[in-house]
């Protein structure tokens, strides 16, 4: 109890993200700066896709802060996917703090051409 | 008219709205400012740390998708320059975009550093899309620890 109390409250940042759907696959982009890439964790569990990325930034020692904008917290997003998504090919890649998911349509919600013979 | 059971408990313990007030009003200070980027916001340009130590200022910088050939910095004195190009994602044809939240084009960010920062040494490095530019502060500012000999 203690522990999801915990977990409820600790500050999570929602990464800038980018949708968009490509040839038979969708690609999510997150901008994640400041992550490694070993530290991300992407899992699906049902419909939720969550994407976990905690920042390990080395803290300066005996340093004072004279100006402070950045968020110093982990990075969370959870997007809800639905059926046509092919659970078992999904590929996630990590360059320059952008954190770049492709998720493959199955093979049979593909759109399909037909030829037609004449 | 609907029945609706009496719950006793909540009478037992005369705080219990108080703590759900108090967890609604911890959740309001929760809420994250990242969701939002209009034209004018500031995340349009890139978010800036500056720390002093006691013997250098460091300067860290959130810089995803940025590569190390499109920035420029400079400085002068101490007044430091971090310009920089964010170029966009290449769009293939027929791709259909559900959600931008990203920015991208031309920024400029200039800061002005303690005036104990030496200009001659800096140093900069990108990674992980994070700029973290280092820069000693002269020799002459440093506390300076002096031994005493007692003898």
């Amino acid at each position: 109890m203690e522990q999801t109390k915990e977990a409820r409250e600790r500050r999570c940042v929602n990464p800038l993200s980018t949708i968009r759907e490509e040839e038979g696959k969708v690609v999510l982009q997150l901008e994640v700066p400041g992550v490694k890439k070993e530290d991300i964790n992407v899992s699906i569990e049902d419909d939720q896709l969550r994407i976990q990325a905690p920042r390990r930034e080395e803290r300066i020692e005996n340093g004072t802060y004279i100006l402070r904008e950045r968020n110093c917290g982990d990075y969370e997003k959870l997007f809800t996917i639905d059926n046509s998504i092919d659970r078992d090919n999904i590929d996630a890649k990590m360059e320059n703090g952008i954190l770049t998911i492709t998720l493959q349509f199955k093979e049979e919600v593909k759109p399909r051409k037909i030829k037609i013979k004449g | 008219m609907d029945l609706v059971r009496w719950n006793q408990r909540r009478d037992l313990n005369p705080l219990g709205e108080f703590e759900r007030l108090q967890d609604e009003i911890n959740k309001l200070f929760n809420f994250d400012y990242t969701g939002s980027s209009g034209l004018f916001d500031r995340t349009v340009s890139p978010a800036v740390d500056v720390i002093e130590t006691a013997d250098s200022v460091v300067v860290r910088c959130d810089m995803p998708g940025i590569r190390k050939d499109d920035l420029d910095l400079s400085l002068a004195r101490n007044v430091l320059t971090i310009k920089g190009e964010k170029r966009p994602e290449e769009k293939k044809e027929n791709a259909k975009s559900y959600r931008n939240e990203t920015w991208s084009g031309t920024f400029q960010r200039t800061i002005s550093l303690p005036d104990s920062v030496d200009p001659e040494k800096v140093d900069a490095a990108l990674q992980d899309g994070v700029l973290e530019i280092t820069i000693a502060k002269r020799e002459e500012v440093r506390p300076r620890q002096i031994d005493v000999k007692v003898s």
